[in-house]
């Protein structure tokens, strides 16, 4: 099973080397940001189909594939909610429609709802 | 200044400042964060159009709404090798404070050794001239005047308002004032006012104001204001707008728009831009995309056998014609297919 190094960027062709790795996150972000704005993406996994599309597309490096072996394709997408700046490329890369919004974890007025509080805006 | 590989050094001069390529990050999401500068200088860039600074006034600017972007024309089926889309985005100015971004400046100068240039947005005169004066005194090597966001408010013009204060940074500061235009045909008018307002280059052009309809739910689609729009398509349009601009400045310009790969800015140059700003390209297609055209403009030219891109700037422009030279028929047999005539 190939690790998320060994991932291709399936439109150019090219081995993700690991340029996205190196930069974290977007900042510094307005103060409230998170609770003004909650929004950040989130993967279903029942819909991920592994394909990769998302990751170049992530400018803010949220978006990394994890091996998952109980999973159909065995690996799937995870957004780290840190680095999620709410942009919304990730939904224009996925065939599979496998994002959702969901309120930003990172902020406390909205972690009590938690992940099952899951808000398709559709957009 | 450290030099790169061979091929990516490309080393430039451009209103005042010696850049080691003419590619230049320009304004957005990709020169938001320090970390950002240091990875464009790895990559080859000469210079960093840092993200746009607005004034208190325009403090909503920070907030960006979200999602911010959308890929119109995107196929997501295979995965965007269309070659056509269109970036619509919402995102406003830089999101962190005034002293934030004086901040930024200031290490983003002393952590590379790139060339940095501020970005400002106001209205008010006053605004513009104290957003530029601390972006010169926290070591910004040149600063660029967006007047022409297409998120700004419709009601600023540019003879009423940004004339003004083109004229008033110029005489406040001593770094070179570059002036960034909206694509439209004004352009060129405004390119010569700028000139004679002071500006020591100009940015040809920003992204279009554009908006899409969702025609389900009978409304724009997003949140209801127009967008920047821009892509792969913008660079005929801006192709035309930097030769028209050329021939009537005598300031460098610096293009902008549309450029993916190292033809686009090899036309660039030949219509006669200095430097080229890039964005788009490494949003979708990451931050290897400057390498790539450094190599593909190092390819070309020694294809061409030239030593430097200034032995070419301009050189389509001298060919472009009147309408009334278009030769319609010049008689000579053609090869080909369809001209077998003769």
């Amino acid at each position: 099973m190939r690790s998320c190094d060994g991932v291709v960027n399936l439109r150019t062709g090219r081995a993700m080397n690991g340029t996205k790795r190196e930069y974290v996150g977007l900042n510094p972000m307005p103060p409230d940001f998170a609770a003004m704005y909650p929004p950040i993406a989130f993967v279903v996994e029942e819909y991920c189909i592994g394909c990769d599309r998302c990751i170049p597309l992530c400018f803010f490096d949220a978006l990394e594939m994890i091996d998952k072996p109980e999973h159909k394709y065995r690996r799937v997408a995870l957004v780290e909610p840190k680095h999620c700046t709410g942009c919304g490329l990730c939904f224009e890369a996925c065939p599979t429609d496998a994002f959702v919004w969901v309120p930003d974890r990172s902020d406390e007025r909205h972690a009590s709802k938690g992940e099952g509080d899951l808000e398709d805006t559709n957009i | 200044m450290k030099q790169l590989k061979s091929d990516a050094c490309l080393p430039t001069a451009f209103a005042g400042l010696k850049l080691r390529s003419p590619l230049i990050v320009a304004s957005g999401p990709a020169s938001h964060d320090a970390k950002q500068i240091r990875l464009a200088e790895r990559k080859g860039a000469g210079a960093v159009v840092l993200k746009t600074v607005c004034s208190e006034k325009y403090d909503n600017m920070r907030y960006w709404p979200r999602p911010r972007y959308k890929l119109l024309d995107w196929d997501r089926q295979i995965n965007g090798r269309s070659k056509q889309f269109t970036l619509y985005s919402y995102e406003q100015g830089y999101s962190g404070t005034l002293q934030a971004y004086w901040d930024f400046v200031r290490v983003c100068k002393e952590k590379s050794d790139i060339a940095i240039i501020g970005s400002a947005f106001a209205d008010a005169t006053a605004d513009w001239v104290d957003l530029a004066t601390h972006i010169e005194e926290n070591g910004a090597d040149a600063v660029e005047l967006d007047i022409s966001s297409p998120h700004r408010p419709g009601s600023l013009g540019f003879e009423t308002t940004f004339v003004e204060a083109i004229k008033s940074v110029v005489n406040s500061v001593k770094i070179p004032v570059w002036v960034k235009l909206a694509p439209g045909p004004d352009v060129v008018n405004q390119s010569v006012a700028a000139e004679q307002c002071g500006a020591a280059a100009v940015t040809l052009c920003n992204r279009m104001r554009g908006i899409d309809v969702d025609i389900e739910n009978q409304r724009p689609i997003l949140h209801g204001y127009y967008a920047g729009i821009g892509g792969p398509w913008a660079k005929y349009y801006n192709f035309m707008n930097v030769a028209e601009t050329a021939r009537a400045v005598k300031i460098p310009i610096s293009a902008t728009g549309g450029v993916m790969n190292a033809e686009d800015v090899i036309s660039y140059v030949l219509l006669g831009a200095s430097t080229i700003q890039i964005l788009s390209a490494i949003m979708v297609n990451g931050w290897d995309v400057l390498m790539e055209i450094h190599a593909g403009i190092r390819s070309y030219m020694e294809r061409k056998r030239i030593t430097s891109l200034e032995e070419i700037r301009g050189k389509a422009l001298k060919k472009i014609v009147r309408s009334d030279e278009i030769v319609r028929w010049s008689g000579e047999p053609k090869n080909g297919p369809r001209n077998e005539w003769d």
